[in-house]
């Protein structure tokens, strides 16, 4: 009877059908070369799992457990997020750089520049107004625009992301008034488009992430901003 | 923040986030797991946890494709093992650009050496094996995985799986030796 390394292999491992296993079983009880070898299949099966176990017992970094608890709370998580980024100014830059390229190519996968409509993204109506009044520690639930979160951007222009029934976005204050930098889907997206309107929000907010020079403005930085007419 | 964080979560709606909320928690019990085959699949576990990183990025990117019902773990390898692929053929690509760089980036921190040095018999013999010889490998001897569960991962007819697997095990052993 010939026997394929292949097939020791797989009987060391118990995957043989029972009639080949009974077969194989036999030759191998049969020659000590042959038992070796299976000793040998099963030792290294043993000797791997035992390498990898501790990994299994080892505390799960934070980055990936926080990932999971919630993708939405993540990109929220502003502040956070841009001090990690300052911090990853280190030699390890660019182990990590294909992880961002990950995100942000996702991100952009739905994010949509300039919308259809008024050529140059120029804001006015009852979303200027959103803009310009709206603070997040305080607006009302039943709006119909709901502001997410205020930042600068590098240039220090001062920019927001809202979102409605029907959009949502980026907008920036600049000298002649809001511009939109950024679109994604609203809030009530039909049935079937539901989650990607979900995911859109969170992919207008990633993008805000990308374009903030620092941090996301807490309660008070808003009030003094829009005091200052956002400029 | 809250607030932003209730208003996304609303967005989602309420049988949307049910469904979110299983996946993810399901995602988070197959961590450790991952983990392990991440260190192995990328030769590193620091290496490893980026994979991991990358790999549930993706996945919840693509949670709407996952049906409830089947196994989210063979899902999750799979995912793996495409992003580490994806990720073998991008760094060919531009490795000319950045292995200066990256080269830079060793000598300064000065850890790298230590770390490769301090790698054990079993790394090192890993290491030298073929992609699709360490993932067969892994997959079966470490994971658990059967023969036509490792193929369904990897793709490929049970057959080949055996014989990858079969090469792949016997450069382990000419490598480290019979004793176990």
């Amino acid at each position: 009877m010939t026997i394929t390394r292949e097939e020791l292999a797989a009987f060391a491992d118990g995957e043989l059908d029972p009639a080949r296993h009974a077969e194989v079983a036999a030759a191998v009880a049969a020659d000590p070369a042959l038992a070796d070898e299976v000793r040998a299949h099963r030792a290294l099966r043993d000797r791997l799992t035992a390498h990898f176990t501790p990994i299994l017992d080892a505390p799960l970094p934070d980055e990936l457990t926080s990932q999971l608890r919630s993708r939405d709370r993540q990109v929220v998580d502003f502040t956070a997020a841009r001090n990690k980024l300052q911090q990853r100014e280190s030699p390890q830059r660019y182990r990590r750089r294909w992880i961002v390229g990950t995100a942000v190519a996702a991100s952009l996968a739905l994010a949509v520049f300039l919308p259809r409509g008024s050529g140059n993204g120029h804001v006015d109506g009852a979303l200027a107004d959103a803009l310009d009044q709206q603070l997040i520690a305080t607006q009302s639930p039943d709006l119909p625009h709901r502001i997410l979160l205020s930042f600068q951007d590098e240039s220090g222009t001062y920019c927001r992301v809202f979102s409605s029934p029907e959009r949502s976005g980026i907008a920036c204050r600049e000298p002649e008034g809001w511009r939109l930098r950024a679109t994604g889907a609203g809030a009530k997206a039909p049935e079937a488009e539901y989650r990607m309107a979900g995911n859109a929000a969170a992919d207008v907010l990633q993008k805000a992430q990308d374009m903030a020079a620092g941090p996301g403005f807490t309660a008070e930085e808003e009030r003094a901003a829009r005091a200052r007419g956002w400029r | 923040m809250d607030e932003t964080a209730r208003l996304i979560r609303l967005m989602h709606g309420k049988r949307q986030n049910i469904t979110i909320e299983s996946f993810e928690d399901g995602v988070l019990a197959l961590l450790p797991r991952l983990r392990r085959f991440a260190a192995g699949l990328a030769r590193d576990p620091a290496e490893g946890d980026d994979l991991c990183q990358a790999t549930l990025a993706r996945a919840l990117d693509r949670r709407a494709l996952w049906q409830p019902g089947t196994r989210l773990d063979s899902w999750m390898y799979r995912i793996m093992r495409n992003v580490w692929i994806d990720e073998q053929r991008s760094r060919k690509r531009r490795s000319e650009t950045f292995v200066a760089e990256e080269a830079g980036a060793l000598v300064g921190s000065g850890g790298g050496q230590e770390e490769r040095v301090a790698l054990g018999d079993i790394d090192r013999a890993l290491r030298l094996l073929p992609d699709e010889q360490r993932e067969a490998v892994l997959l079966v001897m470490v994971e658990g995985y059967s023969y036509k569960e490792a193929a369904e991962i990897v793709g490929c007819p049970v057959g080949t799986l055996n014989s990858r697997l079969v090469r792949g095990r016997d450069a382990l052993l000419a490598k480290l030796g019979d004793a176990g």
